[in-house]
């Protein structure tokens, strides 16, 4: 029962949040839209004005991903950076029922935030494009979900080296770009780049989306097995750095 | 726990950042509806000590128990009757309203929106919050937010409440309107608080006990009371019309140290008594020596005094 407050009052605030900050919501859907029409624009130019359309199929689904990785790889790390700038972290660790489920909570929430972020600017960028795909949205989004936990792991990760480094903003600055090229890599059949976080998962929803390629069972099993890996470590990496932190008395002080 | 009175018991409490000692063996008890009080200087472990209660800072060693339940083991439970500001105006949301600022800090420590809205009510009405409940704090003065801050750590009606300098940059007005809720809360309420502060007036006026702690160790830990009678000197100061003799001057410095300023024709005599008492003494002496006393005043140490002085003496 607790539990289901603290989920409630999670969700509250996440509503407070966006209604104050109404224009920056607005504002991030504007922001991502022009920057894949500068992409898109910027491909057609490069190409001579001629693109096939399987190109643009998986310059979209493409794009959709990256945003979903990028926000989700913010998460935690985001969220401890933030609470630490603000000087609300210890509250938190105040709570009874643990900070480890608010940030949970804090998840959850985002990815439902980011699920429909992603499904606007889908549809933003098939209008764009002037290709509608035909999206299979339970297979769309959960194969995206279970790809998706790898970078929730990372992002604990990150969380982690927040709480003891406060200023990680700039890696971020990297990931993104990494994602991007990372999101190139050649994964299947299994070659050694698929041990990457995300990167089975995200060539998966592309290719099936856009080539409607069939995957066997076992890469399924494997995706989840990568984001299985990259979920345990990030939140035993949280856990030692939060211990390393409270040892030090690092958690109230940015 | 043995005495059932007993809410907060720390034993040889032991904490090093590094090289750093930040807590040397530190040992205390704090009884239920005891306003206890946290005195030092800066890094003097005050902080560290609260924290560690709270089970933020693991320490190195020693026994922390909370009503019975060990410290970081049972941390969980033991926040269940525990609230605390510890960053002050920062430990709360500025973007959010008050109102809102309650309702999220019941929300994560379980208690319903349905629950919470009489306590809620309550404090914002208690703390003069009630007309600004729903507008955002940052547009709020420091002392303001700070009272906010003090509403969200009471929000799940906590029995015990940790207070780290909490009145540090509030005006005078504001502090005094939270030392009188904080007394209501003990009184009425029955709450035990452990308070750190600089501020020797608001420690003076609103605790029973009083630790003092230099380097990490208690050099000090009694009722404000008897820490008064052990450190009670008395300030005599008197106007005369005419200086000290030799005789005199000699005679009053056995009864403490004194100085002595004369100022076109007005001779202020400060002396120290090292025993109150001995004022009649030091009456017989200006009366002996045919001095005209035109004013009088005496005045005792206050807990800044007593801090300073114990702060200097000891090793």
């Amino acid at each position: 029962m607790r539990i289901l407050i603290l989920a409630l009052t999670e969700l509250r605030l996440m509503g407070w949040g966006m209604k104050r900050y109404f224009f920056n919501t607005g504002a991030l859907v504007l922001v991502m839209y022009l920057v894949f029409l500068g992409m898109f624009w910027g491909v057609r130019a490069i190409a001579g004005g001629v693109v096939s359309g399987d190109s643009l199929d998986s310059m979209v689904v493409g794009y959709v991903l990256w945003l979903m990785a990028m926000m989700s790889i913010q998460g935690t790390g985001g969220e401890v950076m933030n609470e630490s700038q603000t000087g609300t972290l210890e509250q938190l660790y105040l709570s009874p029922l643990g900070a480890d489920m608010i940030f949970l909570f804090r998840l959850i929430n985002g990815i439902l935030f980011n699920y429909i972020f992603v499904t606007i600017m889908l549809y933003l960028s098939m209008l764009t494009t002037g290709r509608m795909l035909t999206v299979n949205f339970p297979y769309f989004y959960g194969v995206l979900f279970l790809s998706i936990l790898s970078l929730v792991g990372i992002s604990f990760m990150m969380g982690g080296i927040g709480l003891i480094h406060k200023r990680i903003g700039s890696v971020y600055g990297i990931l993104s770009f990494a994602l991007i090229g990372m999101m190139l890599l050649p994964v299947y059949p299994f070659t050694p780049w698929a041990l990457l976080p995300f990167v089975a998962g995200a060539h998966t929803v592309n290719s099936s989306t856009v080539h409607g390629t069939v995957f066997p069972a076992w890469w399924y099993m494997y995706v989840a097995a990568n984001s299985l890996f990259y979920l345990v470590a990030g939140l035993l990496i949280f856990r030692v750095f939060e211990r390393k932190a409270m040892r030090l008395n690092k958690m109230g002080q940015y | 726990m043995n005495d059932p009175g007993v809410l907060i018991k720390v034993e040889n409490l032991r904490k090093t950042y590094g090289k750093t000692v930040a807590v040397d063996g530190l040992s205390f008890q704090a009884r239920k509806g005891e306003i206890l009080g946290i005195l030092g200087p800066n890094g003097s472990g005050k902080t560290t000590t609260l924290k560690s209660i709270l089970g933020l800072v693991y320490h190195d060693s020693g026994e922390i128990l909370v009503n019975g339940l060990s410290v970081p083991r049972d941390r969980k439970r033991v926040l269940e009757s525990a609230g605390a500001v510890l960053e002050g105006a920062r430990n709360i949301y500025w973007y959010l309203s008050p109102r809102e600022n309650l309702l999220y800090f019941a929300g994560i420590r379980g208690v319903s929106a349905r629950r919470a809205a009489p306590m809620i009510e309550s404090l914002l009405r208690q703390l003069e919050l009630w007309d600004v409940r729903n507008k955002e704090v940052r547009q709020f003065s420091s002392g303001m937010k700070q009272k906010v801050a003090m509403a969200c750590a009471f929000v799940h009606d906590p029995e015990i409440l940790f207070l780290d300098e909490p009145t540090m940059g509030l005006d005078v007005e504001i502090a005094l309107s939270m030392r009188g809720w904080i007394r209501t809360l003990v009184r009425e309420h029955g709450k035990t608080i452990l308070v750190t502060s600089h501020d020797m007036d608001f420690i003076e006026s609103l605790c029973d006990r009083v630790l003092i702690i230099r380097a990490g160790r208690i050099i000090s830990d009694e009722t404000l009371q008897s820490l008064k009678a052990r450190f009670s000197q008395k300030t005599v100061e008197i106007v005369l019309e005419a200086p000290l003799t030799k005789a005199q001057s000699d005679a009053a410095e056995a009864l403490g140290p004194c100085q002595t300023v004369g100022d076109e024709g007005v001779f202020r005599l400060r002396i120290r008594l090292h025993q109150p008492r001995r004022i009649l003494d030091l009456m017989d002496i200006l009366r002996d020596g045919g001095s005209v006393v035109r004013d009088f005043s005496t005045s005792e140490n206050d807990l800044e005094d007593i801090f300073l002085q114990m702060i200097r003496k000891e090793p």
